[in-house]
Protein backbone atom coordinates (compact mmCIF):
# COMPACT_ATOMS: atom_id res chain seq x y z
CA UNK A 1 0.00 0.00 0.00
CA UNK A 2 1.25 3.46 -0.88
CA UNK A 3 2.37 5.44 2.14
CA UNK A 4 0.11 8.51 2.58
CA UNK A 5 1.75 11.84 3.42
CA UNK A 6 1.57 12.37 7.19
CA UNK A 7 -0.84 15.33 6.99
CA UNK A 8 -3.39 13.23 5.03
CA UNK A 9 -3.43 10.29 7.41
CA UNK A 10 -6.80 9.63 9.03
CA UNK A 11 -6.99 9.75 12.81
CA UNK A 12 -8.75 6.75 14.27
CA UNK A 13 -10.10 6.18 17.77
CA UNK A 14 -10.10 2.41 18.36
CA UNK A 15 -13.29 0.83 19.69
CA UNK A 16 -12.77 -0.26 23.24
CA UNK A 17 -14.21 -3.39 24.89
CA UNK A 18 -16.70 -1.37 26.93
CA UNK A 19 -18.30 -0.04 23.71
CA UNK A 20 -19.29 -3.60 22.83
CA UNK A 21 -20.19 -4.59 26.39
CA UNK A 22 -22.75 -1.79 26.62
CA UNK A 23 -24.46 -2.95 23.44
CA UNK A 24 -24.40 -6.58 24.54
CA UNK A 25 -25.97 -5.81 27.93
CA UNK A 26 -28.69 -3.59 26.47
CA UNK A 27 -29.55 -6.14 23.75
CA UNK A 28 -29.65 -8.97 26.27
CA UNK A 29 -32.11 -7.09 28.47
CA UNK A 30 -34.40 -6.23 25.55
CA UNK A 31 -34.20 -9.78 24.18
CA UNK A 32 -35.10 -11.17 27.61
CA UNK A 33 -38.11 -8.87 27.88
CA UNK A 34 -39.36 -9.74 24.41
CA UNK A 35 -38.84 -13.45 25.05
CA UNK A 36 -40.86 -13.49 28.26
CA UNK A 37 -43.60 -11.33 26.71
CA UNK A 38 -43.94 -13.76 23.84
CA UNK A 39 -43.57 -17.06 25.67
CA UNK A 40 -45.43 -16.31 28.92
CA UNK A 41 -49.03 -17.20 28.08
CA UNK A 42 -50.34 -15.25 31.07
CA UNK A 43 -49.94 -12.05 29.07
CA UNK A 44 -52.86 -13.32 26.98
CA UNK A 45 -52.05 -11.18 23.94
CA UNK A 46 -55.10 -12.40 21.99
CA UNK A 47 -57.29 -11.03 24.82
CA UNK A 48 -55.40 -7.71 24.67
CA UNK A 49 -56.11 -7.39 20.96
CA UNK A 50 -59.75 -8.43 21.27
CA UNK A 51 -60.46 -5.71 23.86
CA UNK A 52 -58.20 -3.04 22.39
CA UNK A 53 -60.95 -1.25 20.48
CA UNK A 54 -64.12 -2.42 22.20
CA UNK A 55 -66.81 0.21 22.79
CA UNK A 56 -66.29 0.39 26.57
CA UNK A 57 -62.56 1.05 26.17
CA UNK A 58 -63.04 3.65 23.44
CA UNK A 59 -65.71 5.42 25.49
CA UNK A 60 -63.34 5.44 28.46
CA UNK A 61 -60.62 6.81 26.24
CA UNK A 62 -62.86 9.66 25.07
CA UNK A 63 -63.81 10.53 28.64
CA UNK A 64 -60.12 10.53 29.62
CA UNK A 65 -59.41 13.01 26.84
CA UNK A 66 -62.37 15.19 27.80
CA UNK A 67 -61.29 15.23 31.45
CA UNK A 68 -57.74 16.15 30.40
CA UNK A 69 -58.80 18.99 28.13
CA UNK A 70 -61.42 20.46 30.48
CA UNK A 71 -59.36 20.23 33.66
CA UNK A 72 -56.25 21.51 31.92
CA UNK A 73 -58.07 24.48 30.37
CA UNK A 74 -59.85 25.47 33.59
CA UNK A 75 -56.72 24.80 35.64
CA UNK A 76 -54.63 27.04 33.39
CA UNK A 77 -57.16 29.90 33.61
CA UNK A 78 -57.36 29.65 37.37
CA UNK A 79 -53.57 29.24 37.49
CA UNK A 80 -53.15 32.47 35.53
CA UNK A 81 -55.38 34.29 38.01
CA UNK A 82 -53.41 32.82 40.93
CA UNK A 83 -50.09 33.75 39.31
CA UNK A 84 -51.24 37.36 38.86
CA UNK A 85 -52.39 37.40 42.50
CA UNK A 86 -49.13 35.83 43.64
CA UNK A 87 -47.12 38.56 41.85
CA UNK A 88 -49.29 41.34 43.32
CA UNK A 89 -47.58 43.97 45.45
CA UNK A 90 -50.57 43.81 47.80
CA UNK A 91 -49.37 41.47 50.52
CA UNK A 92 -52.83 40.08 51.45
CA UNK A 93 -53.53 39.22 47.80
CA UNK A 94 -50.22 37.47 47.21
CA UNK A 95 -50.58 35.81 50.62
CA UNK A 96 -53.93 34.30 49.63
CA UNK A 97 -52.44 32.91 46.43
CA UNK A 98 -49.47 31.53 48.32
CA UNK A 99 -51.79 29.84 50.82
CA UNK A 100 -53.78 28.22 48.00
CA UNK A 101 -50.65 27.00 46.22
CA UNK A 102 -49.12 25.61 49.41
CA UNK A 103 -52.30 23.78 50.30
CA UNK A 104 -53.00 22.20 46.92
CA UNK A 105 -49.41 21.27 46.17
CA UNK A 106 -48.92 19.95 49.69
CA UNK A 107 -51.73 17.39 49.71
CA UNK A 108 -52.09 14.33 47.44
CA UNK A 109 -54.44 14.69 44.47
CA UNK A 110 -56.04 11.35 45.30
CA UNK A 111 -57.01 12.68 48.74
CA UNK A 112 -58.28 15.92 47.21
CA UNK A 113 -60.46 13.99 44.74
CA UNK A 114 -62.06 11.85 47.43
CA UNK A 115 -62.50 14.96 49.56
CA UNK A 116 -64.43 16.84 46.85
CA UNK A 117 -66.57 13.79 46.21
CA UNK A 118 -67.55 13.80 49.88
CA UNK A 119 -67.85 17.56 50.28
CA UNK A 120 -71.60 17.17 50.98
CA UNK A 121 -70.68 15.71 54.36
CA UNK A 122 -69.16 19.09 55.21
CA UNK A 123 -71.67 21.39 53.48
CA UNK A 124 -74.90 19.44 52.80
CA UNK A 125 -76.72 22.51 51.49
CA UNK A 126 -75.45 25.78 50.15
CA UNK A 127 -77.47 28.78 49.06
CA UNK A 128 -76.59 30.69 45.98
CA UNK A 129 -78.10 34.14 46.08
CA UNK A 130 -77.59 37.85 45.83
CA UNK A 131 -76.22 39.24 49.09
CA UNK A 132 -78.52 41.54 51.14
CA UNK A 133 -81.63 40.41 49.23
CA UNK A 134 -84.11 37.59 49.71
CA UNK A 135 -83.30 36.15 46.31
CA UNK A 136 -81.52 32.85 46.75
CA UNK A 137 -81.64 29.29 45.55
CA UNK A 138 -80.79 26.42 47.82
CA UNK A 139 -78.50 23.85 46.24
CA UNK A 140 -78.34 20.22 47.29
CA UNK A 141 -74.58 19.60 47.25
CA UNK A 142 -75.02 15.83 47.19
CA UNK A 143 -76.93 16.04 43.92
CA UNK A 144 -74.52 18.47 42.29
CA UNK A 145 -71.29 16.74 43.30
CA UNK A 146 -71.52 13.77 40.96
CA UNK A 147 -68.37 11.70 40.48
CA UNK A 148 -67.69 13.56 37.21
CA UNK A 149 -68.07 17.01 38.83
CA UNK A 150 -65.87 15.97 41.74
CA UNK A 151 -63.28 14.71 39.24
CA UNK A 152 -63.22 17.96 37.26
CA UNK A 153 -63.24 20.14 40.39
CA UNK A 154 -60.45 18.13 42.02
CA UNK A 155 -58.20 17.93 38.96
CA UNK A 156 -58.76 21.62 38.09
CA UNK A 157 -58.07 23.02 41.53
CA UNK A 158 -54.94 20.91 41.88
CA UNK A 159 -53.68 21.76 38.41
CA UNK A 160 -54.22 25.49 39.00
CA UNK A 161 -51.68 25.45 41.83
CA UNK A 162 -49.00 23.96 39.57
CA UNK A 163 -49.84 26.17 36.58
CA UNK A 164 -49.69 29.26 38.82
CA UNK A 165 -46.09 28.45 39.72
CA UNK A 166 -45.18 27.72 36.10
CA UNK A 167 -46.67 31.00 34.88
CA UNK A 168 -45.01 32.92 37.70
CA UNK A 169 -41.69 31.30 36.80
CA UNK A 170 -42.17 32.41 33.18
CA UNK A 171 -42.62 36.00 34.25
CA UNK A 172 -39.68 35.80 36.65
CA UNK A 173 -37.48 34.73 33.73
CA UNK A 174 -37.93 38.10 32.00
CA UNK A 175 -35.31 40.58 33.19
CA UNK A 176 -36.01 44.04 34.58
CA UNK A 177 -34.17 45.59 31.64
CA UNK A 178 -36.96 44.50 29.29
CA UNK A 179 -39.55 46.40 31.33
CA UNK A 180 -37.25 49.42 31.45
CA UNK A 181 -36.59 49.36 27.70
CA UNK A 182 -40.34 49.22 27.01
CA UNK A 183 -40.95 52.04 29.50
CA UNK A 184 -38.26 54.22 27.96
CA UNK A 185 -40.05 53.99 24.60
CA UNK A 186 -43.21 55.23 26.30
CA UNK A 187 -45.03 51.87 26.21
CA UNK A 188 -47.85 51.48 28.68
CA UNK A 189 -48.94 48.52 30.80
CA UNK A 190 -50.98 46.36 28.45
CA UNK A 191 -48.94 47.03 25.29
CA UNK A 192 -45.76 46.27 27.19
CA UNK A 193 -47.24 43.04 28.54
CA UNK A 194 -48.74 41.88 25.26
CA UNK A 195 -45.85 42.64 22.87
CA UNK A 196 -42.72 42.51 25.00
CA UNK A 197 -43.18 40.54 28.21
CA UNK A 198 -45.64 37.71 27.44
CA UNK A 199 -43.83 36.52 24.27
CA UNK A 200 -40.68 36.19 26.38
CA UNK A 201 -42.41 34.16 29.09
CA UNK A 202 -43.49 31.54 26.55
CA UNK A 203 -40.18 29.65 26.15
CA UNK A 204 -40.32 28.98 29.90
CA UNK A 205 -44.07 28.32 30.14
CA UNK A 206 -44.83 26.22 27.04
CA UNK A 207 -42.53 23.23 27.64
CA UNK A 208 -43.52 23.05 31.31
CA UNK A 209 -47.20 23.21 30.37
CA UNK A 210 -46.65 20.40 27.89
CA UNK A 211 -45.30 18.27 30.71
CA UNK A 212 -48.34 19.20 32.79
CA UNK A 213 -50.71 18.07 30.00
CA UNK A 214 -48.96 14.71 29.83
CA UNK A 215 -49.04 14.47 33.62
CA UNK A 216 -52.74 15.38 33.63
CA UNK A 217 -53.53 12.76 30.99
CA UNK A 218 -52.06 10.05 33.19
CA UNK A 219 -53.36 11.69 36.36
CA UNK A 220 -56.98 11.32 35.21
CA UNK A 221 -56.60 7.61 35.97
CA UNK A 222 -56.88 8.57 39.66
CA UNK A 223 -60.54 9.53 39.24
CA UNK A 224 -61.27 5.86 38.58
CA UNK A 225 -61.62 5.57 42.37
CA UNK A 226 -64.67 7.84 42.19
CA UNK A 227 -66.31 5.50 39.69
CA UNK A 228 -65.91 7.82 36.71
CA UNK A 229 -65.83 5.58 33.66
CA UNK A 230 -62.61 6.85 32.15
CA UNK A 231 -60.02 4.59 30.53
CA UNK A 232 -58.66 2.80 33.60
CA UNK A 233 -62.09 2.47 35.20
CA UNK A 234 -63.50 0.98 31.98
CA UNK A 235 -60.70 -1.58 31.90
CA UNK A 236 -61.31 -2.39 35.57
CA UNK A 237 -65.03 -2.88 34.96
CA UNK A 238 -64.25 -5.43 32.31
CA UNK A 239 -61.73 -7.43 34.30
CA UNK A 240 -63.98 -7.36 37.36
CA UNK A 241 -66.33 -9.46 35.23
CA UNK A 242 -63.84 -11.59 33.30
CA UNK A 243 -60.84 -11.79 35.70
CA UNK A 244 -58.52 -10.98 32.76
CA UNK A 245 -56.74 -8.38 34.88
CA UNK A 246 -53.33 -8.28 33.20
CA UNK A 247 -54.47 -8.12 29.57
CA UNK A 248 -56.89 -5.28 30.34
CA UNK A 249 -54.27 -3.31 32.25
CA UNK A 250 -52.06 -3.74 29.19
CA UNK A 251 -54.88 -2.40 26.99
CA UNK A 252 -55.18 0.72 29.18
CA UNK A 253 -51.40 1.17 29.40
CA UNK A 254 -50.96 0.93 25.64
CA UNK A 255 -53.60 3.62 25.11
CA UNK A 256 -51.97 5.92 27.68
CA UNK A 257 -48.64 5.33 25.95
CA UNK A 258 -50.07 6.10 22.51
CA UNK A 259 -51.67 9.31 23.74
CA UNK A 260 -48.60 10.61 25.60
CA UNK A 261 -46.40 9.83 22.60
CA UNK A 262 -48.84 11.61 20.31
CA UNK A 263 -48.78 14.64 22.62
CA UNK A 264 -45.00 14.86 22.65
CA UNK A 265 -44.94 15.54 18.90
CA UNK A 266 -46.82 18.88 18.97
CA UNK A 267 -45.02 19.75 22.18
CA UNK A 268 -41.59 19.56 20.61
CA UNK A 269 -42.88 21.49 17.58
CA UNK A 270 -44.20 24.30 19.77
CA UNK A 271 -40.99 24.30 21.77
CA UNK A 272 -38.95 24.76 18.63
CA UNK A 273 -41.21 27.57 17.44
CA UNK A 274 -40.89 29.52 20.69
CA UNK A 275 -37.16 29.05 21.05
CA UNK A 276 -36.57 30.55 17.58
CA UNK A 277 -35.49 33.95 18.81
CA UNK A 278 -33.32 32.72 21.66
CA UNK A 279 -31.40 30.10 19.72
CA UNK A 280 -27.67 30.56 19.59
CA UNK A 281 -26.27 32.44 16.60
CA UNK A 282 -24.42 29.44 15.11
CA UNK A 283 -27.49 27.22 15.22
CA UNK A 284 -29.62 29.88 13.56
CA UNK A 285 -27.02 30.53 10.90
CA UNK A 286 -26.98 26.82 10.01
CA UNK A 287 -30.76 26.71 9.96
CA UNK A 288 -30.91 29.71 7.63
CA UNK A 289 -28.38 28.15 5.32
CA UNK A 290 -30.31 24.90 5.23
CA UNK A 291 -33.57 26.65 4.40
CA UNK A 292 -31.86 28.47 1.56
CA UNK A 293 -30.56 25.26 0.00
CA UNK B 1 -33.59 79.34 25.23
CA UNK B 2 -35.71 77.06 23.06
CA UNK B 3 -37.13 74.49 25.50
CA UNK B 4 -36.98 71.38 23.25
CA UNK B 5 -33.93 69.26 23.94
CA UNK B 6 -33.06 70.90 27.23
CA UNK B 7 -32.52 69.42 30.68
CA UNK B 8 -32.48 71.50 33.84
CA UNK B 9 -32.00 69.98 37.30
CA UNK B 10 -31.77 71.94 40.54
CA UNK B 11 -30.94 70.46 43.95
CA UNK B 12 -31.99 66.99 42.81
CA UNK B 13 -32.16 64.46 45.67
CA UNK B 14 -32.75 60.73 45.64
CA UNK B 15 -32.38 58.07 48.33
CA UNK B 16 -32.67 54.31 48.28
CA UNK B 17 -33.85 53.60 51.82
CA UNK B 18 -31.41 55.38 54.10
CA UNK B 19 -28.72 55.57 51.42
CA UNK B 20 -28.55 59.02 49.79
CA UNK B 21 -27.59 58.50 46.14
CA UNK B 22 -28.10 62.04 44.85
CA UNK B 23 -27.43 64.91 47.25
CA UNK B 24 -28.60 68.07 45.52
CA UNK B 25 -27.38 67.78 41.94
CA UNK B 26 -27.46 70.80 39.62
CA UNK B 27 -27.30 70.18 35.89
CA UNK B 28 -28.05 72.17 32.76
CA UNK B 29 -27.95 70.80 29.26
CA UNK B 30 -28.79 73.21 26.43
CA UNK B 31 -30.37 72.09 23.16
CA UNK B 32 -27.87 70.38 20.89
CA UNK B 33 -25.30 70.14 23.66
CA UNK B 34 -23.30 67.00 24.47
CA UNK B 35 -22.75 66.41 28.18
CA UNK B 36 -20.79 63.62 29.79
CA UNK B 37 -21.20 62.49 33.38
CA UNK B 38 -18.05 60.86 34.74
CA UNK B 39 -17.09 59.59 38.14
CA UNK B 40 -16.26 56.47 40.16
CA UNK B 41 -18.80 53.64 40.36
CA UNK B 42 -21.46 54.17 43.00
CA UNK B 43 -21.24 57.94 42.62
CA UNK B 44 -24.87 58.19 41.44
CA UNK B 45 -24.20 58.84 37.73
CA UNK B 46 -26.55 56.17 36.46
CA UNK B 47 -29.23 57.05 39.00
CA UNK B 48 -29.15 60.67 37.82
CA UNK B 49 -29.59 59.54 34.22
CA UNK B 50 -32.38 57.13 35.17
CA UNK B 51 -34.22 59.92 37.02
CA UNK B 52 -34.24 62.01 33.86
CA UNK B 53 -36.48 59.52 32.03
CA UNK B 54 -38.43 58.29 35.00
CA UNK B 55 -36.86 54.87 35.57
CA UNK B 56 -36.30 56.20 39.09
CA UNK B 57 -38.46 58.77 40.82
CA UNK B 58 -36.97 61.92 42.28
CA UNK B 59 -37.42 62.60 46.00
CA UNK B 60 -36.82 66.35 46.00
CA UNK B 61 -35.61 69.13 43.73
CA UNK B 62 -36.52 70.52 40.34
CA UNK B 63 -36.30 68.49 37.14
CA UNK B 64 -37.38 70.09 33.90
CA UNK B 65 -36.96 68.21 30.63
CA UNK B 66 -37.88 69.73 27.25
CA UNK B 67 -39.06 72.80 29.12
CA UNK B 68 -41.64 71.11 31.34
CA UNK B 69 -41.60 69.56 34.78
CA UNK B 70 -40.78 65.89 34.33
CA UNK B 71 -43.11 63.24 35.75
CA UNK B 72 -44.92 65.72 37.96
CA UNK B 73 -47.04 68.83 37.65
CA UNK B 74 -46.60 71.75 40.04
CA UNK B 75 -49.82 72.79 41.77
CA UNK B 76 -50.66 74.27 45.18
CA UNK B 77 -47.06 74.37 46.35
CA UNK B 78 -46.45 70.70 45.62
CA UNK B 79 -45.50 68.36 42.79
CA UNK B 80 -48.26 65.93 41.83
CA UNK B 81 -47.34 62.75 39.96
CA UNK B 82 -48.56 62.67 36.36
CA UNK B 83 -50.95 60.02 35.08
CA UNK B 84 -49.15 57.01 33.56
CA UNK B 85 -50.33 58.16 30.15
CA UNK B 86 -48.82 61.66 30.47
CA UNK B 87 -45.61 60.19 31.89
CA UNK B 88 -45.34 57.75 28.99
CA UNK B 89 -45.84 60.67 26.60
CA UNK B 90 -42.97 62.61 28.19
CA UNK B 91 -40.77 59.54 28.12
CA UNK B 92 -41.41 58.88 24.46
CA UNK B 93 -39.58 62.14 23.68
CA UNK B 94 -36.46 60.98 25.52
CA UNK B 95 -34.36 58.22 23.97
CA UNK B 96 -32.55 55.86 26.31
CA UNK B 97 -29.66 53.52 25.52
CA UNK B 98 -28.78 50.96 28.17
CA UNK B 99 -25.51 49.35 29.15
CA UNK B 100 -26.99 45.89 28.54
CA UNK B 101 -28.71 46.95 25.26
CA UNK B 102 -32.07 45.50 26.42
CA UNK B 103 -33.21 44.71 22.90
CA UNK B 104 -36.44 42.72 22.77
CA UNK B 105 -35.20 39.17 22.01
CA UNK B 106 -38.57 38.15 20.57
CA UNK B 107 -38.33 40.70 17.75
CA UNK B 108 -35.93 41.07 14.82
CA UNK B 109 -33.63 44.09 14.66
CA UNK B 110 -36.16 45.78 12.39
CA UNK B 111 -39.01 44.79 14.70
CA UNK B 112 -37.16 46.33 17.62
CA UNK B 113 -36.70 49.61 15.78
CA UNK B 114 -40.34 49.59 14.64
CA UNK B 115 -41.73 48.72 18.08
CA UNK B 116 -41.88 52.28 19.44
CA UNK B 117 -43.52 53.94 16.44
CA UNK B 118 -45.98 51.07 15.84
CA UNK B 119 -46.95 50.21 19.42
CA UNK B 120 -46.77 53.66 21.01
CA UNK B 121 -47.30 56.22 18.26
CA UNK B 122 -49.61 53.94 16.21
CA UNK B 123 -47.67 54.72 13.05
CA UNK B 124 -48.75 52.42 10.21
CA UNK B 125 -46.41 49.50 9.72
CA UNK B 126 -45.21 50.40 6.26
CA UNK B 127 -44.09 53.91 7.23
CA UNK B 128 -42.50 52.54 10.39
CA UNK B 129 -40.66 49.85 8.43
CA UNK B 130 -39.27 52.37 5.93
CA UNK B 131 -38.07 54.57 8.77
CA UNK B 132 -36.58 51.55 10.58
CA UNK B 133 -34.60 50.63 7.47
CA UNK B 134 -33.31 54.20 7.16
CA UNK B 135 -32.22 54.21 10.79
CA UNK B 136 -30.57 50.78 10.56
CA UNK B 137 -28.68 52.03 7.50
CA UNK B 138 -27.70 55.13 9.46
CA UNK B 139 -26.10 52.97 12.18
CA UNK B 140 -24.44 50.80 9.55
CA UNK B 141 -26.69 47.75 9.84
CA UNK B 142 -28.70 47.97 6.62
CA UNK B 143 -28.45 44.21 6.05
CA UNK B 144 -29.19 43.05 9.60
CA UNK B 145 -32.86 44.00 9.79
CA UNK B 146 -34.09 40.41 9.66
CA UNK B 147 -31.75 39.13 12.37
CA UNK B 148 -32.69 38.49 15.95
CA UNK B 149 -30.66 40.09 18.76
CA UNK B 150 -29.13 36.71 19.66
CA UNK B 151 -27.60 36.59 16.17
CA UNK B 152 -25.91 39.98 16.51
CA UNK B 153 -22.64 40.95 18.20
CA UNK B 154 -22.73 43.24 21.22
CA UNK B 155 -21.68 46.23 19.14
CA UNK B 156 -24.37 45.52 16.57
CA UNK B 157 -26.99 45.08 19.29
CA UNK B 158 -26.08 48.42 20.83
CA UNK B 159 -26.33 50.12 17.44
CA UNK B 160 -29.79 48.58 16.94
CA UNK B 161 -30.70 49.87 20.41
CA UNK B 162 -29.62 53.38 19.37
CA UNK B 163 -31.71 53.10 16.19
CA UNK B 164 -34.67 51.90 18.28
CA UNK B 165 -34.42 54.96 20.52
CA UNK B 166 -34.03 57.29 17.52
CA UNK B 167 -37.16 55.86 15.89
CA UNK B 168 -39.28 57.80 18.39
CA UNK B 169 -37.73 61.06 17.13
CA UNK B 170 -36.58 62.03 20.63
CA UNK B 171 -35.33 65.52 21.35
CA UNK B 172 -32.85 64.16 23.90
CA UNK B 173 -30.78 60.97 23.94
CA UNK B 174 -29.57 59.46 27.21
CA UNK B 175 -26.76 56.89 27.19
CA UNK B 176 -26.06 54.82 30.29
CA UNK B 177 -22.52 53.46 29.89
CA UNK B 178 -23.30 52.37 26.32
CA UNK B 179 -19.93 50.73 25.69
CA UNK B 180 -19.16 49.21 29.10
CA UNK B 181 -20.58 45.78 28.26
CA UNK B 182 -18.75 45.54 24.94
CA UNK B 183 -15.58 43.72 23.94
CA UNK B 184 -12.83 46.32 23.40
CA UNK B 185 -12.74 45.86 19.63
CA UNK B 186 -16.49 46.62 19.36
CA UNK B 187 -16.44 49.89 21.29
CA UNK B 188 -15.30 51.94 18.29
CA UNK B 189 -18.29 51.16 16.05
CA UNK B 190 -20.75 52.30 18.74
CA UNK B 191 -18.80 55.47 19.51
CA UNK B 192 -18.70 56.27 15.78
CA UNK B 193 -22.51 56.14 15.62
CA UNK B 194 -22.75 58.36 18.70
CA UNK B 195 -20.25 60.81 17.21
CA UNK B 196 -22.43 61.00 14.10
CA UNK B 197 -25.46 61.80 16.22
CA UNK B 198 -23.57 64.51 18.05
CA UNK B 199 -22.56 66.16 14.79
CA UNK B 200 -26.20 66.17 13.68
CA UNK B 201 -27.15 68.35 16.63
CA UNK B 202 -28.84 65.83 18.96
CA UNK B 203 -28.91 66.78 22.64
CA UNK B 204 -26.98 64.02 24.37
CA UNK B 205 -26.34 63.21 28.01
CA UNK B 206 -24.16 60.23 28.66
CA UNK B 207 -22.64 58.38 31.54
CA UNK B 208 -19.35 57.04 30.27
CA UNK B 209 -15.88 55.82 31.06
CA UNK B 210 -14.66 56.72 27.57
CA UNK B 211 -12.55 59.75 28.42
CA UNK B 212 -11.29 60.01 24.85
CA UNK B 213 -14.85 60.32 23.58
CA UNK B 214 -15.66 62.89 26.26
CA UNK B 215 -12.66 64.97 25.29
CA UNK B 216 -13.31 64.79 21.53
CA UNK B 217 -17.07 65.14 21.40
CA UNK B 218 -18.51 66.53 24.64
CA UNK B 219 -19.18 70.20 25.28
CA UNK B 220 -19.53 69.81 29.02
CA UNK B 221 -18.33 67.34 31.62
CA UNK B 222 -19.87 66.76 35.02
CA UNK B 223 -17.73 64.94 37.55
CA UNK B 224 -19.77 63.23 40.26
CA UNK B 225 -18.59 61.63 43.46
CA UNK B 226 -20.71 60.26 46.27
CA UNK B 227 -23.94 61.84 45.02
CA UNK B 228 -22.50 65.32 44.62
CA UNK B 229 -21.64 67.25 41.45
CA UNK B 230 -18.03 67.97 42.33
CA UNK B 231 -16.97 69.78 39.20
CA UNK B 232 -18.73 70.94 36.08
CA UNK B 233 -17.42 72.82 33.07
CA UNK B 234 -16.03 72.80 29.57
CA UNK B 235 -15.09 69.24 28.67
CA UNK B 236 -11.55 69.81 27.51
CA UNK B 237 -10.90 72.21 30.37
CA UNK B 238 -12.11 69.83 33.11
CA UNK B 239 -10.31 66.80 31.66
CA UNK B 240 -7.03 68.66 31.06
CA UNK B 241 -6.93 70.96 34.09
CA UNK B 242 -9.30 69.74 36.79
CA UNK B 243 -9.68 72.29 39.62
CA UNK B 244 -10.95 69.94 42.30
CA UNK B 245 -8.68 67.48 44.08
CA UNK B 246 -11.18 64.60 43.79
CA UNK B 247 -11.46 65.14 40.04
CA UNK B 248 -7.68 65.15 39.73
CA UNK B 249 -7.39 61.89 41.67
CA UNK B 250 -10.11 60.21 39.61
CA UNK B 251 -8.62 61.28 36.28
CA UNK B 252 -5.17 60.14 37.34
CA UNK B 253 -6.58 56.71 38.04
CA UNK B 254 -8.50 56.28 34.78
CA UNK B 255 -6.25 58.02 32.24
Amino acid sequence: MRELPAEHKKRITPKRPRDYVCWAVALAIVAGLVHTAVTNENYQWPVVFSYFTTDAIIEGLVLTLILTVVSMALGTLLGLLLAVMRMSHQTPISGLARLYITFFRGTPVLVQLIFWFNIAALYPNISIGIPFTDISTPVDVNAVMTPLTAAIVGLTLNEAAYMAEIIRGGFASVGRGQYEAADSLGMRGFTRLRHVIIPQTMPAIIPATGNQVIGMLKGTSLVSVLGVAELLNSAQSIYARTYQTIPLLIVASLWYLIMTMALSVPQSMIERRFSRSTRRPAAVATATKESLL
Amino acid sequence: MKPDGTIVARKLCKSFGSHQVLRGIDLTVAAGEISCIIGPSGSGKSTLLRCINGLETVDRGVLRVNGEDFGYVEKDNAYHALSPQRLAEQRSRIGMVFQQFNLFPNMTAEGNVMSGPVLVKKTDRRTARERARELLAQVGLADCGHKYPAQLSGGQQQRVAIARALAMNPSIMLFDEPTSALDPELVGEVLAVMRDLAHNGMTMLLVTHEMGFARDVADEVLFMDNGIAVERGDAREVLANPREKRTQEFLERVL
